[in-house]
């Protein structure tokens, strides 16, 4: 190897590095927070590492009033979005990859438009309609609010994904006796599957995360970055930095599924190059 | 006799049947949070239900809810709530579809005090049922820096200046604390403890000259305040931090750092000003509707939540403070009872000049105060009496549109 | 079963229709009437006589303005900050170097992060004895602590707010320009380095105006929910910097105003309205921008 090759691989390597760091060190910081004992939060200066690994602040935080209700809700919330939105977004993902009929370009060019617009904020009004429905307060209200939000993504991302599905398989199965309907849950389904998957798992993400239409839609029954939100200045620091780690547990998880697929709901070519 | 014992076991049958019968809707705006609503139905209500036999259904409501439940059917004559509970305020907006109480006897020994408050168009229209205040806990670190002279039972505003500038000049930090989040009850340290102990009232004197000192007085304080404020909503932590020594706030967000370290904290009045020491006496009670479907075991349920030993249970559960005489005594030791002294400390002052909250009201008065407060305090702007006309023109306009009369002290 | 449902549907003409229905019906639902809504509560008094109250008391709410300010100054900090380091890491893990797209998924990594955690996380280093407050002291650069979130030090608590957001928004702009940089056919790419540009060249003068929509796509979406900045801010300094989502927050809940709530809801559509407008009228490529 030459030597500017080998200098150029190694600032590339050095800038990635720092990049990686700059990511990592503050995940880092707040999960080592969240296994710090309690009394040692406010010791001055704090250890970076603390004296003993300790569960306390994590179990201090889920025991604490409304914690695990409120993860119940986040999980129930971001279950009945996912349903929602695969179930309403995925046919007409289905439909704009597999089909040309008039209006499919004005249909593209709205979703892509409604992805852009601050969805969340529209939960003030939706606040005052869904009293009169008697959806203030449910969890079902803030699954529809988020579905909302998600719907776009998943309308383009499983465009994406069927249009990656050759078109000529369902047609072979069709030649072959399947019905049209067949042809779909035997040869384009399966295909699609981990696409949709991933699919799925954003769209939990998306619900997982989202703190304002949740804070503005619920009292009671709180979603867990809601119910962290309204009590967050009264509550102690290592009760938030549990809840700060805590919360970002699912992503890292999830980010890792969907990898291949993030490139998708951006109008990146391939999954993989 | 065989007879006779069938008809014993008949009677028998029938009033235990009769008894289980008996169920009442109780409609509250206290207790609404989940955690204490759990309380109240599981420690408060169970017991009274397997003593009486009377089951009750407690629904949390919020004021708005309250209103206008309680309104509609003293219109349509007829109702479904039993009884009601509510801040002092709350009863004020519904007066006329409240039963006249002078009949009913509370469980415990209630002050004239107390009662008289509950009197309102010439009947009890509630019986009182318990209090909280809000006060300053202290870290006994901080009494090493009281100006001489001060006594910590008395303290004036001029003398916490002093305090926490000490404090400040010895140990080049900011150890004194006010809420002031976005959900702190900052609004009712400026309606119910500023303004009366600078200007005597709490909606009154809003643009006044008292009122411009106040501010004044404020500002300078604020440079002793931690810095950190704006992000608090509640006192307990930043005081098990010490990153206050010195904190204001209500009883129940103060509670949980005395609680864990009884030793290190106690409870004094809140200051006073050149008006007198201003605090809020935070009073729920209890009423009975015009149109209660079953008043006597309404009647029931009020002498039993004043029987001293709930209002101690209540006072444990969700720490608000017994209005019975008999209750005060029996306050446990520890935490609950450096808090009780702060409290009753307050109470005693012969300074006092109490506050109520305002009732019937829309909530933004409370972002007047604090409005006002963010730009003269932490924007530091130069106070301006303009903008302080401004603002208690609006104050007063919120009153004048809902008909409210102004609380305690200003008027009725 | 099919037969049947083969005759409900129709032919396969109206069958895409079909299959669009549900999301449509959803969305004149749960989009077109919030929105329809929202400007109904903004200009309409309970009695349901026109009016603009609702904005003047917005516009004369003492904290309007030092919000207005802040969610500007947020957007305008944030946004060219995420666009420059997003844009330095697409292009590191463009060169595909051994490893490169395990450095790609560490660097998308906050994407699933949500604001309020990413608040959370910031605080833990940020608060008064936070992580970089003890290392400072204990390099013996300072006596005592910073107060980084400070009323007293707008300045800071702002920094500490654009530091926690550059962090969690920067990878949604990478995803953007990366995919973006996978459509770039590598003929192109091929061409130009036969017709001698290289490294600096190359991607200043072919990458760069290539990526251009994507770039735009990335300015336009971010802007936007820059402007909707909140749970972070409230997490980082509470009170202390005041933001337009946040008023509309407070004013539905604490002041329990759902009109004025709504008005600040309708001014921030608005902005962002505005904003994508102002971006599609004044860069060029339009269509290409919205589809990103």
């Amino acid at each position: 190897m030459s030597y500017p090759r080998l200098l150029r691989r190694t600032l590339l390597y050095i800038g990635a590095t720092a990049f990686a760091l700059w990511v990592l060190i503050p995940i880092f910081l707040i999960a080592i927070s969240s296994f710090t004992p309690p009394n040692e939060i406010y010791a001055w200066p704090k250890p970076i590492i603390p004296s003993r690994f300790s569960l306390d602040t994590m179990r201090f935080f889920l025991n604490s009033y409304g914690v695990l209700n409120s993860l119940r809700n986040s999980i129930l919330v971001a279950l009945l979005t996912l349903a929602f939105t695969l179930a309403v977004g995925a046919p007409a993902g289905y439909a704009v990859a597999r089909f040309s009929f008039r209006g499919r370009e004005a249909f593209r060019l709205g979703i892509l438009i409604t992805r852009m617009f601050p969805t969340a904020l529209l939960a003030v009004p939706l606040a005052v309609t869904f009293i009169k429905w008697g959806l203030y307060d449910t969890l079902i209200g803030v699954a529809l609010i988020h579905t909302a939000m998600a719907l776009p993504f998943a309308v383009i991302i499983t465009t994406g994904i069927f249009m990656g599905v050759p078109k000529d398989l369902e047609e072979a199965a069709m030649t072959l006796g399947c019905s049209r309907f067949g042809a779909f849950v035997r040869v384009a389904l399966p295909l699609a599957l981990p696409g949709l998957a991933a699919a799925a798992m954003f769209t939990f993400v998306i619900s997982w995360n989202e703190v304002f239409a949740a804070t503005i839609l619920t009292v009671n029954n709180r979603t867990l970055p809601a119910h962290i939100l309204t009590t967050i200045q009264a509550s102690p620091l290592y009760f938030r930095f549990a809840g700060g780690f805590f919360m970002t547990i699912p992503a890292l998880f999830f980010m890792f599924f969907i990898r291949r697929y993030l490139f998708h709901m951006w109008g990146g070519a391939t999954a993989e190059r | 006799m065989r007879r006779f014992g069938i008809i014993a076991l008949a009677l028998l049958v029938g009033s235990v049947a009769g008894l289980a019968a008996q169920k009442i809707t109780w409609m509250s705006t206290q207790f609404v949070p989940i955690a204490e609503a759990e309380f109240v139905r599981n420690e408060i209500l169970a017991p009274f239900a397997e003593a009486t036999g009377i089951e009750v259904e407690f629904i949390g409501a919020e004021y708005a809810e309250f209103v206008s439940r309680v309104e509609a059917e003293y219109e349509a004559g007829k109702g479904e709530i039993a009884v009601l509970c509510g801040l002092h305020g709350d009863f004020v907006s519904v007066l006329d579809a409240l039963a006249d109480l002078s009949e009913v006897s509370p469980g415990g020994t209630i002050s004239d005090t107390l009662m008289k408050l509950g009197q309102m168009a010439g009947k009890q229209a509630y019986i009182p049922l318990m209090q909280a205040t809000y006060l300053m806990v202290v870290n006994k670190k901080a009494l090493d820096y009281l100006p001489e002279g001060a006594d910590i039972w008395a303290l004036t505003y001029d003398e916490l200046l002093q305090w926490a500038k000490n404090i400040y000049e010895a140990t080049g930090v900011q150890k004194l604390g006010i809420p002031a989040g976005p959900k702190s009850l900052l609004h009712r340290f400026i309606h119910g403890y500023l303004y009366p102990s600078f200007t005597g009232y709490q909606v009154l004197a809003f643009d006044s000259g008292a009122a411009v000192k106040m501010w004044k007085y404020m500002q300078e304080l604020w440079q002793y305040v931690n810095p950190a404020a704006p992000t608090w909503d509640a006192m307990d932590t930043p005081l098990l931090s010490e990153e206050v020594w010195i904190a204001w706030d209500h009883t129940a967000r103060v509670k949980q750092a005395i609680v864990e370290r009884p030793d290190d904290f106690i409870a004094i009045p809140s200051p006073a000003g050149p008006a007198g020491r201003g605090f809020i006496t935070v009073l729920a009670g209890l009423a009975i509707p015009e149109t209660s479907p079953n008043p006597d075991a309404a009647a029931e349920l009020i002498e039993y939540l004043t029987t001293p030993e709930v209002q101690v249970k209540i006072l444990q559960g969700v720490g608000f403070f017994p209005v019975v005489a008999e209750a005060a005594g029996a306050v446990p030791s520890g935490a609950l009872q450096i808090l009780a002294k702060g409290v009753s400390a307050q109470a005693a002052s012969p300074d006092a000049i109490v506050s109520f909250i305002p009732g019937g009201i829309s909530d933004e008065y409370k972002k007047i105060y604090k409005d006002t407060f963010f730009k003269f305090v932490i924007k530091g702007e130069p106070v301006d009496v303009e903008f302080l006309r401004s603002q208690a023109t609006r104050l007063r306009e919120l009153y004048l549109e809902a008909g409210a009369p102004y609380p305690a002290p200003d008027g009725g | 079963m099919d037969v049947r449902l083969r005759k409900l549907l129709g032919t396969d003409t109206l069958l895409p229709y079909w299959l669009l229905l549900p999301s449509i019906v959803f969305i004149g639902v749960f989009f077109l009437m919030p929105l329809f809504n929202a400007i109904m509560l903004a200009f309409r008094a309970d009695n349901g006589a026109f009016t603009l109250d609702y904005f003047k008391k917005m516009v004369a709410d003492v904290r309007f303005i030092e919000a207005l300010k802040y969610t500007f100054l947020l957007a305008i900090t944030i946004v060219p900050l995420q666009l420059i380091t997003a844009l330095a890491m697409a292009l590191l893990v463009n060169t595909g170097f051994r490893g490169s797209r395990f450095f790609l998924y560490l660097f998308a990594l906050p994407l699933g992060i949500s604001d309020l955690a990413a608040g959370l996380i910031w605080l833990s280093i940020f608060t008064q004895h936070g992580f970089l407050n003890s290392i400072l002291y204990s390099l013996g650069i300072i006596e005592r602590p910073i107060y980084f979130i400070s009323y007293q030090n707008t300045g800071l608590t702002f920094l500490a707010v654009v530091m926690a957001e550059h962090w969690r928004a920067t990878a949604i702009v990478l995803v953007i320009l990366v995919a973006g940089l996978q459509m770039i056919s590598k003929d192109y790419l091929e061409a130009a380095e036969v017709l001698g540009a290289r490294g600096w060249k190359k991607v200043w003068y072919v990458i760069l105006p290539m990526l251009k929509p994507s770039l735009q796509s990335a300015l336009i979406i971010r802007t936007i929910f820059a402007l909707q900045t909140f749970a972070v801010v409230l997490a980082l300094a509470g009170d202390i910097i005041p933001v337009l989502a946040g008023e509309a927050y407070f004013w539905h809940f604490l002041y329990r105003n759902s009109h004025v709530a709504s008005a600040y809801a309708v001014f921030l559509m608005a902005i962002s309205i505005g904003m994508t407008w102002f971006y599609l009228r004044f860069l060029r490529s339009r269509m290409e921008v919205i589809r990103g």
